[in-house]
């Protein structure tokens, strides 16, 4: 997958198609009506979680399975500060991202430790304990009922007056997140975090401080996952212990495994396709996380490179993966 | 201060379900010696095995050890299913060990979601397999089903024990847990094992569910908090060892009963996941570590 990535200045229209793309299915949300918009609101939240997430997982070669928590920190943060204390929805946005980001530093330091199941059933555990905080702690966030009553986004007295006007806001940060997420790539930092994905002793041997540079993808994680918990919170105008549950995490690897995990666009697309998918199979609306479920599981036996991997049946021929007899526990995940 | 009885009270109640977590633990071994996969979904088939149950019982009018006898089955054959389906190809394929994971995990959705759509969304609950009860000893109420819990219990560990000492089969398993490559060479089919192994933890898990229905009432998402409850359990006690698994689940159960008294019900699991973590972070091989050391 490493090889795969593609600096923007080799091919130019190779970086610039995703963004036109993007941009298109911003346009088709802002000439059609109520529920598109919705559905191509929650691709750019989901979006700018799943790169996030793309972080931890496809560059860093980790794996969390818990980013949900970060998410409900993001929301939970959001839904408090404005709806119960009507602060500023850009200084609670930044307030829920920093303590997100502190939760998972110093989470972090002791979970990233572990490696393989340990480390997916830690980080998995820590999205369960969030969602049972947030159901448990009726006080503050009102439990199973959620808190409603979110104002939209705005900065001071400028509030983003309807969906359309959102949808905009959202594909912007969308685009920010993704410009981020590429520059961090690129640079030497991402270099790191690819070198840590190869192999860790190795990176290690260059002389890569792999503990602080896992910590750092994690906490960066974090703060993309809060970020889309604070705007879906301001989106919907509600949130609940359900919008971030285990759901949510099926959901978001799906979009990650569909779009392609560690590429920069994967994450995007994914979250598009799968989020427009329920559109086309409309009275399927009971089977949704049913076929999301069957979807994911087909794509990591079938496809475990997603639609990234499409664009290599044009191109080069990849080098086929080895096969192992004794079978993969050992070995990281998007080599 | 919750005065002695309860404190006693609970700590009963907490072996009761401790030896649950425990079965759900023993799953967990049974099919990480085999294949060295932790199957994220086991706790569905506890919550299978006692849906099932409930099902036959209340729609089929079936007696119980009729409906028992169905239901185990069943969840196997459901555990078969997930073996071929999910893991075996991407074992085929040499899948990275995270991706397996998420894959059981999308299992475990699945099911979850289409027991919704089957069933209903409702907590489901049938009575004691005894009647009558609770025994009393003093002011300590002993329900009835706490002794069909340690008498089944007891059964399913001794049948286990019997099945990897005495038959071929579980030696074959057994020989598969220590070194794969080797267990291949020496003749022994590796993949019907890994099979078995998933028959057998899901029947585990099934006969947990079954045990633990009229304690406490599953409805479609009752299996993670049992399926992350017996992974603790089999942390505790050194992942692979099911002796250790069972007295890690009691330990946990006890400790989840304590955490009731003294945090209020709603905070069981959190306070079961926060001990996860530290056994993670401090005894990563269990607690019992040396007897058999497993952690990576």
């Amino acid at each position: 997958m490493i090889s795969r990535v593609s600096t923007s200045t080799d091919r130019p229209w190779r970086a610039l198609l995703p963004v036109a793309v993007v941009l298109g299915v911003m346009a088709f949300g802002l000439t059609s009506s109520g529920y598109v918009v919705t559905v191509i609101g929650f691709a750019a939240i989901y979006g700018i979680f799943c790169t996030g997430l793309n972080f931890f997982m496809g560059y860093t070669g980790q794996a969390s399975f818990g980013q949900n928590a970060f998410a409900a920190l993001g929301g939970y943060g959001t839904a408090i500060l404005c709806g119960n204390h009507y602060w500023d929805p850009l200084a609670a946005f930044l307030v829920s991202m920093v303590f997100a980001g502190l939760v998972a530093y110093l989470v972090g330091l002791p979970t990233l430790k572990l490696r393989g199941h340990y480390l997916a059933m830690a980080t998995f555990a820590l999205g369960l304990i969030t969602y049972e905080i947030s159901i448990e702690w009726n006080g503050l966030t009102q439990g199973y009922m959620g808190i409603s009553g979110i104002p939209p986004l705005g900065v001071w007295k400028f509030e983003l007056a309807n969906e359309k006007q959102m949808l905009v806001a959202l594909t912007l940060l969308m685009l920010l997140g993704v410009w981020i997420s590429v520059r961090l790539r690129d640079s030497r930092f991402g270099r790191a975090l690819r070198a840590i994905a190869g192999s860790e002793p190795a990176a290690r041997a260059l002389g890569i401080d792999v503990a602080r540079y896992k910590l750092a993808a994690f906490v960066i994680a974090a703060l993309y996952a809060s970020a889309a918990g604070s705007l879906f919170a301001h989106f919907v105008g509600f949130i609940s212990p359900e919008v971030f549950g285990a759901a949510m995490v099926i959901q978001s690897f799906t979009m990650l495994f569909l779009g392609g995990i560690g590429t920069t666009w994967g994450p995007i697309v994914g979250a598009i396709m799968v989020l427009m998918l329920p559109e086309f199979l409309r009275g399927l609306k009971e089977l949704q996380d049913v076929v999301y479920s069957m979807a994911l599981i087909a794509l990591l036996i079938f496809a475990p490179k997603g639609l990234a991997g499409l664009g290599s049946l044009f191109a080069r021929r990849p080098k086929a993966p080895v096969p192992t007899p004794s079978g993969a526990p050992a070995r990281a995940i998007a080599k | 201060m919750p005065d002695a009885v309860q404190f006693i009270q609970s700590l009963v109640n907490g072996v009761g379900v401790g030896l649950i977590y425990g079965l759900v633990g023993i799953g967990f071994c049974v099919i990480y010696n085999a294949s060295g996969i932790v199957n994220f979904a086991q706790g569905v088939f506890v919550m299978l095995g006692g849906m099932a149950c409930e099902v036959l019982l209340r729609k089929f009018h079936l007696p119980l050890p009729i409906a028992f006898l169905i239901a185990v089955p069943f969840v196997a054959l459901v555990g078969l299913l997930m073996e071929v389906l999910v893991v075996r190809p991407m074992w085929n394929r040499g899948s990275p060990l995270f991706a397996i994971i998420l894959a059981t995990l999308a299992t475990q959705i699945m099911i979850e979601r289409i027991t919704i759509l089957t069933v209903d969304e409702q907590p489901h609950t049938f009575q004691e397999f005894t009647l009558g009860g609770p025994l009393k000893i003093g002011a300590i109420a002993i329900p009835y089903q706490l002794f069909w819990i340690v008498g089944c219990g007891a059964l399913m560990v001794g049948l286990l024990w019997l099945f990897f000492t005495r038959t071929r089969a579980g030696r074959a398993l057994r020989a598969c847990s220590q070194n794969r490559e080797a267990a291949a060479l020496l003749g022994i089919p590796v993949g019907a094992m890994l099979l078995l192994s998933f028959a057998l933890s899901a029947a585990l898990g099934a006969v947990a569910g079954i045990l633990v229905t009229p304690m406490q009432a599953i409805a479609f998402n009752s299996g993670t908090p049992f399926g992350v409850s017996g992974f603790i359990a089999a942390i505790i006690g050194g992942f692979g060892n099911a002796a250790g698994a069972l007295a890690g689940g009691i330990l946990l159960g006890v400790l989840q009963a304590v955490a009731i008294v003294l945090l209020g019900a709603g905070f069981k699991n959190v306070a079961a996941l926060t001990a996860l973590l530290f056994v993670l972070f401090l005894f990563p091989s269990g607690l019992f570590a040396g007897l058999k050391p497993k952690a990576h």
